[in-house]
């Protein structure tokens, strides 16, 4: 049952921020809803206040310059996944869309609230972690930077503070010679993930060498996380399978997963083994083609 | 405090006021009494609910009926034309399509959202369009066969 | 050609206008003047004595009109199987103690939903909490808590099935094995959830509206109940989303929307929240399975021996009929000369387990399969030939249990050994597991004690040939009401659009038992048949009449035209004598009256429908997740009435019975279900949907109406078997228990590494 609340519709990003200036903790943002609906029903949320950015056409945008992309944090998930840039230029966002929840879901949920929920086990996460991104939050203060890590603090907690708002999502330009992939496991294709992996290769001009590498976790940790230990695993070296295989191994034992009715952690930590290595694979073919 | 809501439900324009914390599924189904859009669930899981808003396929149970302010809705009552059939409607008589039936309006939004987006679907993107859809009936095949049948243009008119 | 005119063609169902524009109105959907929202409050304790219940915070609240607990009632504990008063063991509304986490203990009725729900929080209950025992082995040691006042172990039930001597036979076979097998419940996820609008009028009588399988059974539980005699009690079927077992026992929204009705004579809609659908409605019956399977070396089954123990949750309901069937279901599709059944059944404090399609026949069958493909591998047979060699042919006697009759068992193994073979050389890890089964067409019991037919059927003809077709059938959408129709339009000689059925309403349609047990086609068939033949007979006076026909001639109805079968030019239009007749009785119009209650036909059922299901998995073997590609079933139903009903209720229990061996699970903590959500329950939905197949074989059962018997429950049974089939055929490891998770199978593979 969703306890009654005053409702505001904001036309401008500054309206809205001067909303959550004065509401501060009592207020809350809306967007697309489809995960904080869910805990107003059940009555988990109860905010006083109740500010709807979904029709905030200034944070809606897909913006593709040199330094990269940047996606206004009310965009949709299905905006992301049809997008031709997207699809041509960072398709491993446009794949991982895909396979998130339904296409009702995506239609009206937006990246900034999916991430901004802080689901361990979403998927936006682990990908923009591999794809590097930094994202702006913003109050009447002003803005402040910082990794996507950064943003990820705990189980359903992010570095928001009060006052502040998910405004936009930055994915630098890929370099060449770069692969990145996703997977997730699950027994529903279309369900949340049990573990998730995203893989960035970037391999070295001539001589194949892994340059840089970042591999993210889903579903592994009580929040997204970078398997740093597995990663130095494969930096500056060439990439053999058996490498692949011991940065899986290593990014098991990184990986804080819990048991559930789904998987028991230990499960959790041989699904994160073989993920990484196939991940890491198919990005590194990405890489070379 | 209640608020003013504006919205067009297949093609006829409604002037509402609503608590805000109202589902657009609530506005739909108790405030204009189109109980066609149906609820199975409390997560956001089942499908039941689909409409299409403004073309998109959406589950009326996870938006704010404010969030629909000046949009325009589809309704599984706006899909007939008068008392001619839409194709997904004869399609789904003809294939066998619903058995209980209280999945079926949330089906045919959510093909209808796909056609109207892009009508030459793949079999797998016909299955994507309504995996959001839970049946417990008819084991789905029915139902791929029946949007696949009007995307064949099996019903198509005579002009 | 077929001589059918209206059986076995592809036609439109008789409630698909309704259902695909929306306008069907469900129980869900209804509002009347005046109609208050009910809401339930539930114990959160899974056993507990109940102290005190205080109201009064709740009463103050605006917009509440009623509250009602166990106290209003009339003190009544009620049960499906109403001859044994033992097994009526439910009181709903509890009164003094509770037995599960979700147990009733008091409703209430107020303006909206969102004020009944605030009401529930302002009910002050105390409880004293008691110990509690979650497991059946557990609860039936010695020192488990006592469930229910005078039930010694928490054994309510037992059951015994037993022909020839297993134990001489075991010294005679080659080879034995022995085998345990966990099944898991299921949740009947119906999409509309339990749901009632009950009024009680200020005359002393109660209409109810109500979300079920059987209108009938809920009109008798309720005027039990409630001290009102039957015939004040009517109870309304409108269309109904899913029911699956679930719905034909009396439940919480029928009862507490009914107390409160009473109380303040206004309707009271109750309407299940989806949590409560999973956590406070009935069941699958989980079971522990015990089986000892002998053979000789050539493949010969000599003897079986079975020992069930199942998990009843708080309460009986249905589950005494589950313990039977699964205990009788384990000797199908299969001859065995010697046969023997020992079931248990405990009493749990988690929710009741009852009735949920295949009603222990999957369980059986998962087990059973199982075990025989074990047995087959350690012979050195074929799965297929192992199953032709004792598989069950027409005219067979279950020993004292069973005639069958038709049985097309063998046509369905050389269809799907078939369909094996041309699937050719497979990909590896790639594996076909077969199952075979057999289920019934409704039972010969009458546990329930009903006076009344288990079946029957009015039919009118009104002057412009068009027909009324009354029955108590119960269409779940199952399609009950077009297939009763076409039976109807099949007897008569008139087409389907020439007849309206009037279906699942007290007050107007004769009783019928409802929809379970796969009844419905074959029982209530019969009746429909009957009663059109006896419409068709008076109609055939006139027309004999008429065309002063020679006594040597037969006559029939086809496509409207009453004619000589010798000669079919002579005859007359089926509306013109419709007229005649009409006039000729008084301007009465023509009733005929049908109906079936099973006499001598076993101990089970009237007929038994057979089938073998291939599904073919694909095995990721690092992480031991599967893919279920393709589930391919040969089955037969008799002559097919409803061929599009038929390909639905198959599609349809793939998803089902997939599911139950795949993926859906009801994992409890101390008696409280951990995942009581769609997000967390897990469903097959289109996506992980298999390619399906159907390849029918022909066969003709006396028993049903034009030969038609069951389809639609026990193509539920096979598939959990044939998966674990196909997991071993695929990557050699067994899985025993349900379901079959990736997690299992990966355990299973790192073990079967280990011993190299």
């Amino acid at each position: 049952m969703i306890k009654d609340f005053e409702y505001f519709a904001p036309k401008t990003l500054k309206e809205a921020l001067t909303l959550l200036d004065k509401y501060q903790d009592e207020g809350k943002i809306i967007c697309g809803g489809q995960s904080l609906l869910i805990l107003m029903r059940q009555g988990l949320v109860a905010p006083k206040y109740l500010i709807d950015i979904k029709g905030l056409s200034e944070l809606n945008y897909i913006k593709d310059a040199k330094e990269g992309l940047r996606l206004g944090a009310t965009t949709t998930h299905r905006a992301i996944e049809k997008s031709p840039l997207i699809q041509k230029k960072y398709s491993v966002l446009a794949e991982m869309e895909r396979r998130l929840a339904s296409i009702q879901t995506r239609n009206w949920g937006s990246i900034g609230g999916n991430v901004c929920h802080g689901d361990p086990a979403g998927d936006p996460a682990p990908v923009l972690m591999a794809l590097n991104a930094t994202l702006t939050t913003t109050s009447l203060k002003g803005e402040r930077n910082m990794a996507v890590e950064d943003f990820c603090l705990d189980y359903f907690e992010t570095a928001l503070k009060p006052g502040e708002l998910l405004t936009e999502i930055q994915i630098p330009a890929v370099p060449p010679r770069t692969g990145t992939a996703y997977t997730k496991f699950n027994v529903i294709e279309s369900d949340l993930a049990t573990v998730g992996v995203a893989v960035s290769v970037t391999l070295g001009s001539g001589d194949g060498v892994c340059q840089e590498v970042r591999i993210a976790l889903g579903a592994s940790a009580p929040t997204p996380m970078r398997a740093k230990k597995a990663e130095a695993v494969l930096k500056g070296k060439k990439l053999t399978d058996n490498l692949l295989a011991e940065a899986g191994e290593v990014a098991s034992t990184e990986a804080e997963p819990i048991s559930d009715i789904y998987a028991s952690a230990e499960y959790r930590r041989e699904l994160v083994k073989v993920l990484v290595r196939r991940v890491a694979k198919e990005a590194l073919a990405r890489a070379k083609a | 405090m209640k608020k003013e809501l504006k919205l067009t439900v297949n093609g006829q324009p409604y002037e509402l006021y609503v608590n805000p914390k109202t589902l657009l599924v609530q506005v739909l189904r108790d405030h204009i009494g189109l109980t066609g859009s149906k609820r199975g669930c409390n997560d956001s899981s089942c499908g039941a609910c689909t409409v299409v808003l403004n073309g998109m396929a959406v589950k009326s149970c996870s938006i704010l009926a404010m969030q629909a302010n000046g949009a325009e809705v589809l309704t599984v009552e706006g899909l007939a034309d008068g008392a001619k059939l839409h194709p997904l409607q004869k399609a789904f008589l003809d294939h066998g399509a619903f058995q209980c039936g209280f999945c079926t309006s949330g089906m045919l939004m959510a093909s209808r959202a796909l056609l109207e987006e892009n009508p030459k679907p793949t079999k797998e993107q016909i299955k994507e369009g309504i995996d959001g859809n839970i049946c417990r009936c008819t084991g789905y095949n029915s139902i791929i066969r029946a949007v696949t049948a009007v995307v064949k243009g099996e019903y198509k008119e005579a002009k | 050609m077929s001589k059918y005119s209206v059986i076995g063609t592809r036609v439109h169902r008789v409630d698909g206008p309704e259902k695909i524009t929306g306008n069907a109105k469900y129980t869900f959907d209804m509002v009347l003047p005046n109609m208050l929202y009910g809401k339930i409050l539930r114990s959160p304790h899974p056993h507990a004595k109940i102290l005190k219940i205080d109201t009064s915070k709740a009463e103050k609240l605006i917009g509440v009109k009623a509250i009602v607990t166990g106290k209003d009632t009339i003190g009544k504990k009620q049960g499906i199987w109403r001859r044994f008063p033992e097994l009526c063991d439910e009181e709903i509304l509890c009164r003094e103690k509770v037995r599960y986490i979700g147990d009733p203990v008091a409703a209430v009725a107020a303006v909206d939903e969102d004020t009944a729900e605030e009401a529930l929080d302002l009910i002050e209950v105390e409880y004293e909490p008691l110990p509690a025992v979650f497991d059946p082995l557990e609860a039936i040691k010695e020192e488990a808590p006592q469930i229910h006042e005078g039930v010694e172990l928490n054994i309510n039930v037992t059951r015994h099935i037993e022909w020839g001597d297993v134990d001489e036979a075991f010294k005679k076979c080659d080879h034995i094995r022995e085998d345990q097998f966990k099944c898991s419940s299921q949740a009947h996820v119906c999409m509309e959830t339990h749901d009632a609008v009950a009024s009680f009028d200020y005359g002393g009588k109660l209409t109810v509206w109500t979300s079920t399988q059987a209108s009938y059974y809920i009109q008798a539980l309720l005027a039990g109940m409630l001290g009102l005699r039957e015939g004040d009690v009517r109870v309304i079927k409108p269309p109904t989303g899913g029911g699956f077992g679930s719905k034909f026992e009396l439940d919480s929204t029928q009862f507490c929307a009914s107390v409160l009705s009473m109380k303040i004579c206004k309707p009271v809609k109750i309407v299940l929240s989806r949590e409560e659908e999973f956590t406070a409605t009935k069941r699958r019956t989980p079971m522990y399975y015990y089986l000892k399977l002998g053979a000789k070396k050539d493949g010969t089954l000599l003897a079986k021996e079975v020992r069930v123990i199942t998990d009843g949750g708080a309460y009986t309901g249905m589950g005494a009929t589950a313990l039977y069937l699964t205990g009788f279901f384990s000797s199908f599709p299969y001859k065995y000369p010697n046969y023997r059944y020992d079931g248990y059944r405990a009493y749990t404090n988690t929710a009741p387990t009852s009735a949920m399609r295949g009603f222990g026949a999957p369980q059986s069958t998962f087990a059973g399969e199982s075990q025989l493909d074990m047995m087959a591998e350690d012979l050195g047979i074929d799965q297929i030939e192992i199953r032709r060699k004792n598989g069950m042919t027409p005219d067979y006697e279950v020993p004292g249990q069973a005639f069958i009759q038709s049985c097309g068992l063998h046509q369905c193994l050389d269809k799907i050994d078939e369909h094996i073979k041309q699937r050719g050389k497979l990909p590896p890890n790639h594996g076909i597991g077969i199952a075979s089964y057999g289920f019934m067409s409704g039972g010969i019991f009458n546990w329930f004690d009903t006076p009344y037919a288990f079946s029957a059927a009015l039919v009118r003809i009104n002057i412009d040939g068009k027909v009324d077709l009354f029955t108590g059938a119960c269409d779940i959408g199952q399609g009950s009401d077009t297939t009763l129709s076409m039976i109807c339009a099949e007897e008569l000689g008139i087409g389907l659009e020439d007849i309206r059925i009037h279906s699942g309403d007290t007050g107007i349609c004769p009783a019928d038992l409802g929809a379970w047990g796969s009844r419905e086609t074959l029982m209530n068939g019969n009746a429909v048949k009957m009663a059109a033949a006896d419409a068709k007979r008076q109609l055939m006076e006139f027309a004999a009449a008429k065309l002063g026909v020679n006594i040597v001639y037969d006559m029939d109805i086809k496509d409207r035209w009453i004619h000589l079968v010798d000669r079919p030019e002579r005859g007359v239009s089926y509306f013109d004598i419709v007229k005649e007749a009409i006039r000729g009785r008084d301007g009465e119009v023509i009733i005929g009256r049908g109906h079936y209650t099973p006499h001598r036909k076993g101990m089970i059922s009237p007929a038994y429908s057979f089938g073998v299901q291939a599904a073919e998995v694909a095995v990721d073997v690092e992480t031991g997740r599967y893919k279920l590609v393709n589930v391919t079933t040969a089955h037969e139903s008799g002559t097919v009435i409803n061929p599009v009903g038929i390909e639905g209720q198959l599609e349809g229990a793939i998803m089902m019975a997939g599911g139950y061996g795949f993926c859906e699970d009801q994992p409890m903590d101390e008696g409280k279900i951990l995942n009581p959500s769609i997000a967390d329950y897990k469903l097959i939905r289109s996506l992980d949907m298999p390619e399906t197949e159907i390849l029918e074989v022909d066969t003709y059962e006396p028993e049903g109406p034009f030969g038609a018997k069951e389809a639609g429950e026990g193509l539920t049974n096979p598939t959990a078997g044939a998966i674990a089939n196909a997991v071993y055929k695929a990557v050699g490891v067994r899985i025993n228990n349900l379901p079959i998770t990736p997690e299992k199978v990966f355990r299973a593979l790192q073990e079967k590494k280990k011993k190299g």
